[in-house]
């Protein structure tokens, strides 16, 4: 299982506030460790030498909208969950990107914690299963090809 | 004095027309002063729910960060609780005190939070700006948010009683039903004196859905019955009504293919029932 204090999440929101309540919430009832970013941009430079494992972004951004942002963060880390914070009058626009970048779940503002940490548990959960899943088929790959081997010399040892 | 022997020759005629020149007047009046209404409602919407949308964010950041706090104080609590905190802190006088004010006002808070984010809701629901189109209506979260936005004419006074039978979504303008809902419900409320009861009671009768709002206010006099939905008719007197209410609820409902009864008895009180066809 992975370790709670070596998971990483991304939150992106142009309201300092939100970042600072989400943080705050975080830190006070998880180990995770979270970079907050204002900026999508500087969020999306970053990325490149610093992997997430989960990604909060709000929708309304002067920069980019957060299914934009969400669409070039799947392309660095496929598999990371991405959540979408949504105002009650983009919901539906929203929903109708769901599809196009894989949302794992969108989040309406104003949110409760409770839930939003109820969703992001979920995520992470997700996402090392199917990492975990990953690795079983590799490693029911790697057994399987030396079962091969070891058949192919059982028949040369025969003939 | 060719013309003066024409009107002497059809004077019942000219005074017909007159007649109905003076209906056309009438109701030109009544669609101007309908048109002006809705021109305003329409942009008090958008008002309301530009004003909505912006509060959203720094209620939910605070909603948020009181529960933070609420979380923060109750790990204090269960530090303060734990054997290895010395009793000289746990029993401080000082911190006992802040430890009650923290929790209290915390909860305080919560209940705050709570109803700005309710009435919110509300507001982001009753103002859809998106209603030029047909859509499934749900009475009931209608009636709810608009007893919402009201409940501060209601609160302590006038009791509410919702007796919601089964009722399916109908085909209409959400927003402009709310505003009947809304003028309805404010006149009932108007109605009580003082103390009272308001009884919202809907169900389905075949094709259609019925809604009755009752109330036990003063009641309309029956040589007024006949006239309260007629254009700038009101008995509630300057500054407080404009006649335009429960004629704006009769174009409303009858664009819906509906229609708006009532029945009143002066000191028991009034009861409009509106009934609204499931399918357009």
């Amino acid at each position: 299982m992975v370790q709670a204090d070596s998971i990483t999440i991304l939150l992106v929101d142009d309201e300092e506030m939100v970042l600072t309540s989400i943080r705050s919430f975080l830190a006070i009832e998880t180990d995770y460790h979270v970079l907050a970013y204002t900026s999508p941009r500087r969020a999306l430079a970053d990325l490149d030498h610093q992997p997430v494992d989960l990604v909060i972004s709000d929708y309304l951004m002067p920069e980019m909208d957060g299914i934009t942002f969400l669409g070039k963060v799947k392309e660095k880390y496929p598999h990371a969950p991405r959540i979408l914070l949504t105002g009650y009058a983009d919901k539906e626009n929203a929903i109708k990107a769901i599809n196009d970048v894989g949302l794992y779940q969108y989040i309406e503002k104003p949110w409760n914690n409770d839930d939003l940490h109820l969703i992001i548990r979920n995520g992470l959960e997700k996402t090392i299963l199917l990492k975990r899943l990953e690795e079983k088929i590799r490693e029911v790959e790697k057994a399987q090809q030396e079962l091969g081997d070891v058949q192919k010399q059982i028949l040369r040892l025969f003939q | 004095m060719r013309d003066q022997s024409v009107s002497d020759h059809e004077p019942e005629q000219l005074r017909s027309a007159s007649q109905e020149l003076e209906q056309v007047k009438e109701q030109l009046k009544q669609t101007q002063a309908q048109l002006v209404q809705s021109e305003k409602m329409a942009s008090i919407g958008q008002l309301v729910a530009g004003i909505a949308h912006e509060i959203n964010t720094p209620i939910g950041s605070i909603n948020s960060n009181n529960d933070i706090l609420i979380r923060s104080v109750g790990k204090m609590r269960d530090f303060l609780n734990c054997p290895d905190c010395p009793s000289a802190v746990r029993e401080n006088p000082e911190v006992v005190k802040i430890m009650k004010i923290l929790e209290e006002i915390n909860r305080n808070n919560r209940m705050a939070c709570d109803r700005i984010i309710d009435i919110i809701r509300s507001l982001k629901n009753f103002a859809r700006v998106d209603d030029s189109e047909k859509r499934k209506v749900n009475i009931h979260v209608g009636l709810d948010n608009t007893l919402t936005l009201v409940h501060h004419q209601l609160k302590n006074r006038v009791q509410v009683v919702k007796e919601y039978g089964d009722l399916p979504e109908i085909e209409g303008y959400p927003n402009q039903l709310n505003q009947v809902f809304m003028n309805l419900l404010v006149n009932a409320s108007q109605a009580i004196p003082e103390s009272g009861t308001l009884t919202i009671k809907t169900f389905r009768d075949g094709d259609f859905a019925k809604i009755m709002i009752r109330d036990t206010g003063v009641g309309i006099p029956k040589e007024n019955l006949g006239r309260i939905f007629d254009l700038g008719f009101t008995t509630k007197g300057v500054g407080v009504g404009t006649g335009l209410g429960l004629s704006i609820c009769y174009k409303i409902i009858q664009d819906h293919h509906g229609k708006i009864d009532v029945e009143s008895t002066v000191g028991e009180g009034t009861t409009f029932t509106l009934t609204l066809p499931l399918h357009s």
